[in-house]
């Protein structure tokens, strides 16, 4: 393969789209307003038409909250920390994936407006001289999450466009007309200079470096909303590596879902080859057998621990009335990700996307059933309750995840979808290995 | 002074490009500029460039992000002053998640503007002596020689192995 | 040289029967203990670094994969040093004769022996398994079909993934069962994965050492550069911070929480006297002077200064075990209970690993990394 033919395969991609293409927007985009008229009936008639109530006062809104920013971090895992280990493999995948990233980011920052209710008063969150005196609490993990949250927004979005920048460059110069005039804005006048690579590169590796920490750090302040309080249940020291685990876990399996379709449409299989997916589902295994390890280890704590209330608490998760959602947890998270240690299972498409859904599946029950099941039945025996997510919640669910789908495939559509200077990067490494 | 001519020499082979940059250091015409559609660390290190500023940014937007962070959840929390389910108002524990995710957004920033700074992007000038087809497979080598001497340097060009045009 | 280490040994042995035999025998456990729980930890992460390097297919460290297949000669002595606990549980084991409280099933001495010994067995057994078949591919010569080296390869997988596993569990029961149960009323979730990070970051430090010895001792010929250096040294970095942030997750968590059964473990080894100093002494000397010194990317190079700096951060963790066991087992005393036999004692571990790794690459030159014919 040559540069040309990357250049050409990629820009292929970015020729005006069929009916079809509009259609599934315009389907999403209806989606994405029932989403958002029942935020607006919620916020019309107050946080009473979810299923929240004493003692469950965290529903699904904070479930999708951490499942979206759970997705978040694996593309960052792939774009970042697979940079820094020099994986060439990475290379096809690592714009799609950083993509995914910065926009499940987005979708996951709408929730804790969304959970707020009396969204008009967000802005008490952030630390501003008032005449109420008041400050945010710092030492609190909403707080944490706040910062971290935003940190990561915005330092995905940064890393996303500089690593954007040579493609767009690239597009411009073979685009004609209005596209032309956009890209030739969005590319800043990037023109490959020596001088531009020089500082890109280090600018580049920085950035990796940087964004590393923020994949362990954000989800483990995520984590922390919960394990610093004393619920049982929550209150667990390994919530926070269980967590991360657990994010890149779903990730991985949403990266699976996005790229399999997506190699089919666009044709792109000798980019992002079986191989890819291989090592993808590898990946999966081992973080599977962390999540089914940390399952383990809290079950068994608990009764070593010979605590009562933790001891209820995790019986009530395996075998009370949420016990469904918790099987569906353990079997798609910790046992299903087990066939691929089988090599025809990772070699096989339909299987790859099969699990790769399944897996979604679980990790949004595994959030639903670490926060339901927390705090519904947690010390005093009076206080204990039940939850279950009204249409309003299931509309504001599907909302989110047409809106995620929907910004995916307007990217895909308008801007390079494979990076094409990090295709020839390792055509060339590849290259100069070979002579 | 006499009037300048520029040639832009294309490539398609990054080992070719950068001996003719060699080269080309070694006669008296000046290399304006090499376009590459990729990263090239033989042109780089034909070109003898020193190693990129960026890094000093970054580091100083680290510290002063791990200082602020620090220092807004300290401040805030004294004006408070008040002890809070039992911790003391302030506490540096939960404080250093505060310093270091301040710390990596700022550090971000700071990366950013040193790209900006020792890039000068955006900048549309250099487009001018650009060609579109370096962003594809060529590698581009902008010289420039006094006038009358611009056949000798198309010929020179050609003779390492790639095309020339007149700018 | 030949002579130092065995000398070690014997000069160990004599301080620890001393100690045993006099006034407080539990110190004498007490140093052995700390001291089985970190020599067996760098010696199965030192193993686990080539497991890694296997299941990734990764090419950049295949000459540092012998040196650290060569810590698995550790794994017997570890065996029999883990059953001559046995004698001494009386001082090891703060529970044994006391009110449990529901815990007996889990903490009685036959059933914690057996299982823990069964799991030292898959694991080491494993650890075997894994040397055999790569010990196997090694002397496999060009005359081998690729079929036969494929097997090979493949069958280290297997026992790669295994080893991962077995690794994964074995530690965090030795974990929950050596050094959690000491004070039986605390749990930590964290635990086991904070010892098996731990185990893996102090392997990494023990083969950086061993790969500057050898790239000092046989210069030129030995087929480390610097780039390996420089990559080992960044993975140790990043297991610096690693440990560094499992540490910090339990010490959050239950700060945070403010809950009495918690929160007593941490407080009495972060801040009272005497232990707050051992806990700052090793916080210092494993992440914070790594962690600065190592931000710099020639230092990472040096091999002579990387020996120094992994010692260092050893000794810290070294330090981090006795304050982990300290509170539990001696709870009585006002000074810090290091002493010089501790340090004896310690040095005669480090005897038997180092003879342990000598007689490994010794007896399997394959792996030690001479620059050769490339084995593909």
């Amino acid at each position: 393969m040559s540069f040309a033919q990357v250049d050409q395969r990629v820009l292929d991609t970015l020729h005006p789209a069929s009916l079809r293409y509009w259609a599934v927007i315009a389907l999403l985009f209806l989606g994405i307003m029932i989403g958002a008229g029942c935020w607006a009936y919620q916020i019309a008639y107050g946080l009473g038409v979810t299923g929240q109530s004493v003692p469950v006062m965290w529903g699904t809104y904070l479930v999708n909250f951490v499942f979206w920013v759970g997705i978040a971090h694996s593309g960052t895992l792939i774009s970042a920390i697979l940079h820094l280990f020099r994986a060439k493999w990475r290379n096809p995948i690592a714009r799609a994936a950083e993509t995914m990233t910065v926009f499940a980011v987005c979708v996951a920052g709408l929730f804790p407006f969304i959970h707020l209710g009396r969204v008009w008063m967000v802005y008490y969150i952030l630390p501003y001289p008032n005449e109420r005196t008041l400050w945010p609490n710092f030492q609190s993990p909403l707080v944490f999450d706040v910062v971290a949250i935003s940190t990561y927004l915005i330092v995905s979005s940064l890393f996303w466009y500089t690593g954007m920048l040579p493609d767009l460059a690239a597009v411009r110069d073979r685009a004609t007309g209005l596209r032309k005039q956009v890209f030739h804005i969005l590319s800043l006048g990037w023109t490959g200079r020596f001088e531009q690579w020089r500082h890109y590169t280090r600018a580049y590796l920085f950035f990796a470096a940087l964004a590393t920490p923020l994949v362990i750090s954000v989800h483990s302040v995520v984590s922390w909303d919960f394990a610093l309080g004393i619920v049982p249940g929550w209150h667990s020291t390994i919530f926070a590596p269980y967590f991360v685990a657990g994010a890149i876990h779903s990730g991985l399996a949403m990266v699976l879902t996005l790229m399999i379709p997506m190699r089919k449409i666009f044709r792109y299989e000798d980019f992002i080859t079986r191989d890819i997916l291989d090592n993808i589902a590898k990946t999966i295994v081992f973080t599977g057998l962390i999540v089914g390890y940390a399952y383990g280890i809290e079950h068994f704590l608990a009764w070593y621990s010979h605590n009562i209330v933790e001891q209820e608490s995790f019986r009530w998760r395996a075998a009370g009335p949420y016990s469904v959602q918790f099987w569906i947890m353990v079997i798609c998270n910790s046992m299903v990700p087990l066939l691929f240690f089988i090599k025809k299972v990772r070699r096989s498409i339909p299987w790859l996307f099969g699990i790769s859904i399944l897996i979604n599946i679980g990790m949004w029950y595994e959030r639903y059933v670490i926060i339901i099941s927390g705090v519904a039945h947690d010390f005093m025996p009076n206080a204990w309750g039940r939850f279950s997510p009204t249409m309003i919640e299931y509309g504001i669910l599907m909302g989110s995840f047409c809106l995620f789908f929907f910004l995916f495939l307007l990217f895909i559509k308008h801007l390079p979808s494979v990076s094409m200077t990090e295709m020839k990067e390792a055509l060339h490494k590849g290259e100069v290995h070979e002579t | 002074m006499k009037p300048e001519k520029q040639v832009l020499g294309l490539f398609q082979d990054e080992s070719l490009t950068a001996a003719a940059v060699e080269a080309l250091v070694k006669t008296s015409w000046e290399v304006k500029d090499v376009h590459s559609p990729i990263r090239s660390d033989k042109i780089l290190s034909a070109l003898k460039v020193k190693k990129s500023k960026v890094g000093y940014f970054t580091l100083a937007g680290g510290i002063i992000g791990f200082l602020s962070g620090f220092g807004l959840a300290m401040y805030t929390g004294l004006q408070w002053n008040l002890i809070v389910s039992g911790k003391p108002v302030v506490a540096w524990i939960p404080y250093l998640i505060v310093g270091f995710e301040f710390t990596v957004l700022f550090a971000v920033l700071g990366n950013i503007a040193g790209l900006i700074t020792q890039t000068r992007l955006p900048e549309y000038r250099s487009m001018r002596t650009y060609d579109p087809l370096c962003s594809g497979e060529h590698y581009g080598v902008l010289a420039s020689c006094p006038e009358g001497q611009q056949e000798a340097l198309i010929t020179f060009f050609r003779e390492k192995g790639g095309e020339a045009k007149l700018i | 040289m030949n002579r130092i280490f065995p000398a070690l040994v014997i000069i160990g042995l004599g301080a620890f029967l001393f100690q045993v035999l006099g006034q407080h025998p539990e110190k004498a456990w007490q140093a052995y203990l700390v001291n089985f729980i970190l020599w067996s930890a760098i010696a199965q992460g030192g193993l686990l670094f080539s497991v890694v390097l296997h299941l990734t297919k990764a090419k950049w460290g295949r000459p540092l994969q012998g040196l650290s297949e060569s810590f698995a000669a550790f794994f017997p002595i570890s065996f029999v040093l883990f059953l001559l606990l046995f004698p001494g549980r009386a001082y090891i084991f703060p529970w044994l004769g006391g009110d449990l409280h529901g815990k007996e099933g889990w903490l009685t001495i036959p059933f914690l022996f057996s299982r823990d010994a069964a799991g030292l067995l898959i694991l080491y057994g494993l650890g075997f398994g894994y040397l055999y078949h790569g010990l196997k591919l090694k002397r496999s010569h060009s005359g081998d079909s690729e079929k036969t080296k494929e097997a090979y390869r493949s069958r280290m997988s297997v026992i790669g993934v295994l080893y991962i596993m077995a690794y994964a569990l074995v530690l965090s029961l030795l974990a929950f069962d050596l050094v959690m149960s000491a004070d039986p009323q605390w749990i930590s979730t964290l635990f086991g994965p904070y010892a098996f990070v731990k185990a893996f970051y102090m392997g990494l430090g023990g083969l950086i050492i061993v790969a500057a010895v050898v790239h000092l001792r046989h210069g030129n010929a030995s087929s480390l550069n610097p780039s390996h250096f420089h990559d080992l040294g960044k993975l140790f970095f990043g297991f610096c911070m690693l440990w560094a942030d499992f540490f910090y997750c339990q010490f959050l968590v239950i700060w945070y929480g403010n809950l009495p059964e918690e929160t007593n473990y941490i407080i009495q080894r972060t801040m009272t006297l005497p232990w707050s100093r051992l806990a700052w002494a090793s916080f210092i000397l494993s992440f914070v002077i790594p962690f600065l010194i190592l931000l710099n990317k020639q230092v990472k190079t040096k091999p002579c200064f990387m020996i120094g700096l992994c010692s260092l951060v050893l000794v810290g963790i070294w330090l981090e075990h006795f304050l982990l066991l300290g509170p539990a087992l001696c709870p009585k005393s006002d000074s810090l209970p290091i002493g010089v036999t501790d340090i004896l004692i310690t040095l005669g571990f480090l005897g038997l690993m180092a003879m342990a790794v000598r007689f490994g690459l010794g007896f399997f030159p394959e792996l030690v990394p001479f620059k050769q014919e490339e084995v593909k």
